[in-house]
């Protein structure tokens, strides 16, 4: 994790929309800041701050308005294999089985079949879904479906892998299993991650750097590691709580949130 | 307290859309036919009206019997299943591909929907004098009038049901690295699919009442024309034969696409469907 190469870098990145009127909207300006190999980023801010505007960039799925955005060097233009994302929303495609959806990415890149059967396997039992290979989606909970789209963007071999707020749609126990799932899966996949989300706990859980961004428009306001744990992953979410240096941690980001929040309630 | 049990079997007539028991459900859906029923046989005995106008339900069936036995009433519902079953399949093959691909992408919808809305506003029965002119008293002026009938609308369905495919579902596609082409046939028709054939099943009825209106306007076979021969006849009995030939057709091919539905996409929840 104390590998410094520079995986993602974002370089004064800014997108603007024209709105109702032709008034011209700045959702991001002059976002900066740099992921390295095997690093868990999290984008944390407040509602509407733009960090998914963000993440949809990286993803290649929006063009930034001004700046640039690199994955090992290279300028992202478009969305690619590289780059897997996975959605707050269910993403499973109902038609297919459990073993055919993590089977999907492999397919449209021709992966062999015999290869593309083991690594299935391998990432279905890794999100502990063995048991449903064969099922339907319409017979999955909200959790097993979210595993379902972590393990189809893995088995797909992404050199970055995003996500979007992939839990905010789950009940709080579901939550815990899948941020503590998240912590095994990174441990054993070498996997670099950049992941959205307004909760603090799972962001200072999940996270290595936690890169804070300020509302109106959406820039960094605090980039910063989480060294209280001390360059290991915690495992368990509960025992992340007695760690020193957590506690001041989680209260100096709620007061970002907080004055983010005040600022917004001027404005209206 | 409530005992749960008990409470869970009490049901009442008027429940905001609460379940009621099915056999409840089936009483229900027989007795508003039998009430139709006995309303047409009272109607009849009580001499209110005349028989030549409202004929009772027995001689309607047995002008069925007649029609069938005698006067080779299969062939003309032989004729006519061929011409919805032909135009309707002409129509879904340039209807459903044209209306995917206008729902992709919107270059291809602003090419072609000014133009669709357009036709769809047409009533397809204004066409009938110019298509008997184009094409002779033939088949082909039938086909024709139910092609235009099914196909504008066919097109605008199938378009607002690939628009409604989730955009999440393609960038997940996209994020594993699916092509424009990959993209279309693996994510946008296997989801749109099932939304198509119930746009089909909703649009072949339309087709029937076309039909009936081409035969009845212009044709010497099919059920409309057994029944404007009918007419001439005063045979009402044999009228309302054919309308409940083609009651009952309609149905049928609406429990076809219903079942057909069921085994091509077993893997939609049920209260989906």
């Amino acid at each position: 994790m104390s590998a410094s190469v520079v995986k993602l870098s974002a370089e004064g990145v800014g997108k603007s929309f024209v709105g109702t009127g032709g008034r011209v909207i700045q959702a991001v300006r002059d976002v900066s800041f740099a992921v390295h190999e095997n690093e868990f980023c999290v984008l944390l801010g407040p509602s509407g701050c733009g960090k998914s505007t963000v993440l949809r960039m990286i993803a290649g799925l929006e063009d930034p308005t001004t700046g640039v955005l690199r994955l090992d060097g290279h300028e992202i233009l478009r969305p690619d294999r590289e780059r897997g994302m996975v959605f707050q929303s269910y993403t499973s495609f109902d038609w297919l089985t459990v073993g055919q959806n993590v089977e999907y990415g492999m397919k449209l890149n021709r992966v062999p079949v015999a290869e593309r059967r083991e690594r299935a396997a391998h990432f279905i039992d890794l999100v502990k879904l063995t048991r449903f290979r064969d099922a339907y989606p319409k017979q999955l909970s909200g959790g097993m479906k979210q595993r379902v789209a972590i393990a189809r963007t893995l088995a797909n071999s992404p050199s970055l892998l995003l996500m979007d707020e992939p839990f905010g749609a789950l009940d709080a126990e579901t939550r815990w299993n899948m941020q503590e799932l998240m912590v095994s899966i990174m441990d054993s996949t070498q996997t670099t991650v950049v992941m959205v989300t307004h909760d603090i706990e799972e962001a200072l859980f999940l996270g290595d750097r936690i890169v804070f961004i300020s509302r109106h428009p959406g820039t960094v306001l605090e980039d910063m590691t989480t060294d209280f744990k001390g360059g290991t992953r915690v495992r368990r979410k509960e025992d992340m709580l007695t760690v020193p240096g957590y506690a001041e941690m989680e209260r100096h980001i709620m007061r970002l949130m907080r004055e983010q929040g005040a600022e917004h309630e001027d404005e209206g | 307290m409530k005992n749960p049990e008990t409470e869970s079997r009490r049901w009442r007539w008027f429940d905001y859309r609460k379940p009621i028991p099915s056999h409840v459900a089936v009483g229900l859906g027989v007795a508003g036919w039998l009430i139709f029923f006995c309303a047409w046989i009272v109607s009849d005995l009580s001499g209110m009206v005349s028989e030549l106008l409202v004929p009772p339900p027995q001689k309607v069936v047995a002008a069925l019997v007649e029609l069938i036995a005698e006067q080779g009433f299969l062939g003309d519902i032989a004729v006519s299943i061929y011409r919805v079953v032909v135009s309707f399949a002409a129509a879904c093959a340039l209807a459903v591909p044209l209306g995917i691909v206008m729902g992709a992408f919107k270059s291809v919808e602003s090419f072609f929907n000014p133009f669709v809305s357009a036709w769809r506003y047409l009533p397809a029965p204004s066409f009938i004098p110019i298509l008997l002119m184009w094409f002779g008293t033939g088949d082909a002026p039938k086909l024709a009038l139910l092609f235009i009938g099914v196909v504008f609308f066919l097109i605008t369905l199938v378009m607002d049901h690939t628009r409604g495919v989730r955009l999440e579902l393609i960038e997940t596609s996209l994020t594993l690295g699916g092509n424009r082409w990959q993209v279309l046939w693996t994510v946008v028709v296997p989801a749109v699919l099932p939304n198509v054939v119930v746009a089909m099943r909703q649009m072949l009825a339309v087709s029937w009442t076309y039909l009936v209106i081409a035969e009845i306007v212009a044709s010497t076979n099919g059920i409309g024309a057994m029944m404007m021969r009918a007419k001439r006849f005063l045979h009402t009995d044999q009228i309302i034969a054919g309308i409940l030939v083609i009651g009952i057709l309609g149905l049928l091919f609406d429990y076809l696409f219903r079942v057909v539905h069921r085994l091509l996409f077993p893997y939609i929840e049920e209260n989906a469907r």
